[in-house]
């Protein structure tokens, strides 16, 4: 069979993808519940997202929540932290707590068949959990241990830096989500406890769950485990205020690094904010994929790094845009000086096939992205949580069609904006400064001790 | 399970091509994933990595793809792609919707058969400075990252090819010439040395003419023989401490064991969950929950086509030494030998592993890669119920045999302390 093999095979036909609908009710208790069906696999995914994360914490108590989500398993119920966990086991049930700035969020994946017993665990857990004291100092202890640990970490030193310094300390989006050592040394149990209270509320919640069950049988189950766990009152006043951007360049220094982690970035739009789409496909176009201009430049025809990109990054009441990579560390200077250069080219606006690309390349993927349930799950959560339109994901493809090349050149005027960009750069600081000398990132500060 | 008996259908192009094929219409989505049969194991010495390089060389473009336009039309189709090299095998994969396979076959057929005439100084030059900052940023530069090389390098006798990582070392990434890159190709990488795997949306008539059409004129290769190895003995236990850019002192502790899918794996599998997969586990419970002396334990068996070791880690607390955890290890072991395990704690590991490969289905990548790694250590693709079986036929007494067998062994000590604590 002869053939032109030089000729890209074109794509031809058009796929049809439903996007799966959703069914939201309201449990008595005021939780709100998103239900997804999903039954191609006997698998159910159960999301409950309580808004209790971080930035609720007041001043010097950084890290309670992180504690809170270390030891509302520690035991609940009948059940003991060790005796709670078998339950688990005994079940073939995954089962985590995980938190982050704006939320907390208890998470669990379950057979079909163990449904039930595994949301009666879940109930036990939101609704009487023992906190006792000797769980407590343990779990105190892991976490000042973590942090000792994680002061070896480039990436987790370079991205908790980062948005410490453009953030700035009176808002609460500065802090890391794990909490301060300093602050974590003195918060005592009762403060948890009292967190718990003040906090993890069914009117302060909801719960996505996806998968292979009837509503029926979902209904029946959250009605028997989940309507104990009683609504109460909350101070959900949060203000974050953002600290105006600035052109500096940190150096927190990090003896005998081989490499530099860099980030550099500036405040942006909220995540609901209109010209969502356009910067969607301008961060597309600019650093988020393999094949953007970025990574282009740094990896494939520079070879300063195994991989750079750039992204907008999103939370509830603020949002951010940053750039980040590790390079040796002999070309810190020259990695930044690419990225400024991107930066800087990337306002002088976009090509009409760079745009076509990226449309391309984001409506086409969109199926992909409803592949499991948690994925599906995820989507979900971040519609509640961002406060989306109903219509979000039918009218996606849509949205981001109209985008046009004037929308994204708009966008990159108004939210990629270097002369205000913070940098931190993790690395040796010997080495690190004699190669900024005489260039223009902005005045250099050395950060000792992060 | 009825749910794991995964269809298929298997068969082989005149170039020796194998092919796979598994309808899966749950979404409008299709994964192709070609397994070489090559890894690591097929280095020299003086050119390890080399198999990992090719990863990268083989996204550089090929005679009828110019260079980062096999990422940007896999992106512009709707996918998404990778690869990675172990010991064994290199795979590459692509997931897309099922409007995209035929790019993504013209593509893969493309660097199997035309890559060298695309291939040259400039590009090799460029992806050994980006493998070299690879093992910059994923190794030298990561808290403990050398654990993994120093562990194999000491376990394995120097001419086990598994005696060094598939990163390779660091002098060896600035040495391959084009000539060796071109001769591991003409190698390794020919039709007959492949498996492709395609899963999902797609109508089998036209997967099969269009496999047919991309695959059928590449020329096959020369014969790979499978390597002849001979497994040494660890004779008497060595100990190694190594300064590291660390705040907490680790320990890790590693045995000689059992190959993929040789009699003793699953049961070395099940005996590393009961050590430490969960909070009651034997050794997290004691070291980590109760006593408080290690910040976090794990244990794993790892194997593969021509060797296994089996390896427990644990991190000790500010201020407590790695002899007490070592120590406790070896209590717990030797408990575990002389008393044995309940019924209960073998049933929770079961059902934690029943409920993780139904969990697994829902990912189609995971499963196409699964249908070929099923291939090429057991001959079957579909081995996804074999495989659990072998798990459920463990028994109480297997474990106690297995810990007995390899666990009194010699083993390599790895200690990995802080740079400024002279000890």
């Amino acid at each position: 069979m002869k053939f032109d093999r030089s000729e890209k095979p074109s794509i031809s036909s058009k796929l049809i993808f439903k996007m799966p609908s959703y069914d939201k009710f309201v449990l008595k208790n005021n939780l709100d519940v998103y239900f997804i069906k999903k039954d191609a696999l006997p698998i159910i995914k159960i999301n409950i997202v309580i808004y209790a994360g971080s930035k609720f914490e007041q001043p010097g108590k950084k890290g309670i929540s992180n504690l809170l989500t270390m030891c509302i398993d520690e035991g609940a119920g009948e059940f003991d932290s060790l005796q709670l966990s078998e339950q688990f086991d005994l079940l073939g049930v995954q089962f985590s707590v995980s938190g982050n700035n704006d939320t907390i969020q208890l998470t669990l994946q379950t057979l079909k068949e163990n449904f039930g017993k595994a949301i009666e665990l879940i109930g036990k857990i939101l609704i009487s959990p023992h906190f006792d004291e000797k769980d407590f100092k343990r779990e105190k202890r892991k976490i000042l241990t973590s942090l000792k640990q994680l002061k070896d970490d480039p990436d987790y030193l370079a991205s908790t830096s980062f948005k410490s310094l453009l953030f700035g300390k009176s808002n609460p989006y500065s802090f890391p989500f794990l909490g301060l050592e300093k602050d974590i040394n003195n918060i005592i149990n009762e403060e948890v406890v009292s967190y718990y209270r003040n906090y993890i509320l069914p009117n302060n919640s909801f719960i996505v769950i996806v998968g292979d069950i009837s509503n029926k049988e979902l209904k029946g189950s959250l009605d028997k485990y989940i309507l104990r766990w009683k609504t109460g009152i909350f101070d959900a006043q949060f203000k974050s205020t953002d600290k105006s951007d600035e052109k500096v360049v940190y150096i927190v220094d990090k003896k005998d690094s081989v490499q530099t982690e860099i980030r550099t970035g500036h405040h942006a739009a909220k995540r609901n904010s209109e010209d969502y789409f356009p910067k969607h496909l301008l961060n597309t176009i600019l650093g988020g994929q393999f094949s953007s201009r970025i990574n282009l430049n740094l990896r494939e025809k520079q070879g300063y790094t195994y991989g750079a990109g750039s992204s907008y990054n999103y939370y509830k009441d603020s949002a951010y845009f940053s750039v980040s990579t590790s390079v040796g560390i002999e070309n810190s200077a020259n990695a930044l000086n690419e990225i400024f250069k991107e930066l800087n080219k990337i306002r002088d606006g976009v090509t009409e096939e760079e745009l076509k690309f990226a449309k391309s390349s984001i409506v086409r993927k969109f199926p992909l992205s409803f592949e499991t349930n948690s994925q599906v799950a995820s989507y979900f959560i971040g519609k509640v949580i961002y406060d989306l339109p109903d219509d979000y994901f039918d009218s996606y493809i849509n949205n981001i069609n109209s985008v046009t090349i004037e929308d994204v050149n708009k966008a990159a005027q108004d939210s990629i904006l270097p002369e205000l960009a913070t940098t931190v750069l993790v690395g040796d600081k010997e080495k690190l400064i004699p190669q900024l000398e005489g260039k223009d990132f902005g005045k250099v500060e050395v950060i000792n001790n992060f | 399970m009825k749910l794991l008996n995964i269809s298929y259908e298997k068969y082989k192009l005149d170039n020796g091509l194998e092919v796979i094929l598994h309808q899966n219409k749950n979404l409008p989505m299709v994964v192709v994933n070609i397994w070489y049969k090559v890894g690591s194991a097929q280095e020299v010495k003086g050119k390890t990595g080399i198999a990992h390089l090719f990863e990268h060389m083989m996204f550089q473009g090929s005679e009828n793809v110019a260079k980062e336009m096999h990422f940007r039309y896999i992106q512009e189709a709707g996918g998404t792609l990778n690869g990675s090299t172990s010991f064994d095998r290199t795979n590459y994969y692509e997931k897309g919707p099922s409007n995209f396979l035929e790019v993504a076959l013209w593509l893969e057929s493309d660097r199997m058969g035309y890559l060298l005439p695309a291939l040259d100084q400039d590009k090799l030059d460029n992806q050994k400075d980006v493998v070299y900052n690879e093992r910059l940023e994923r190794y030298d530069n990561q808290p403990y990252g050398l654990a993994w090389e120093l562990l194999i390098t000491n376990l394995y006798n120097k001419s086990h090819p598994y005696s060094w990582s598939t990163i390779g070392f660091a002098d060896d990434i600035k040495n391959y010439t084009l000539a060796d890159v071109k001769n591991f190709f003409r190698t390794y990488y020919a039709p007959n040395n492949a498996t492709l795997v395609i899963a999902g949306d797609f109508k089998r008539d036209i997967a099969v003419s269009l496999v047919e059409k991309y695959f059928a004129d590449i020329k096959n290769g020369q014969i790979v023989n499978p390597l002849k190895i001979s497994n040494g003995k660890l004779t008497q236990n060595k100990i190694i401490t190594h300064k590291d850019n660390v705040q907490l002192e680790r320990i890790y502790l590693s045995w000689l064991s059992d190959k993929a899918y040789c009699k003793d794996d699953a049961a070395l599998d099940i005996l590393s969950d009961l050590l430490t997969g969960s909070k009651n586990s034997r050794l997290y419970k004691t070291l980590v929950f109760e006593n408080e002396i290690a910040q976090d334990v794990t244990a794993f068996q790892f194997s593969g086509k021509y060797g296994g070791h089996f390896t427990i880690v644990a991190t000790a607390k500010p201020d407590k030494s790695i002899d007490e955890i070592k120590s406790g290890i070896f209590n717990i072991i030797s408990d575990l030998t002389k008393n044995g395990i309940t019924s209960k704690e073998l049933e929770k590991s079961k059902t934690g592993i029943k409920s993780s490969f139904v969990f697994s289905l829902q990912y189609l990548d995971s499963l196409a890669d699964h249908l070929n790694s099923y291939n090429f250590y057991l001959n079957e693709p579909n081995s996804f119920s074999y495989d659990l079986e072998r798990y459920n036929k463990v028994e109480e007494e297997d474990i106690i045999h297995v810990t007995d067998k390899y666990l009194s062994n010699p083993y390599i000590e790895l200690r990995i302390v802080p740079k400024d604590n002279e000890s």
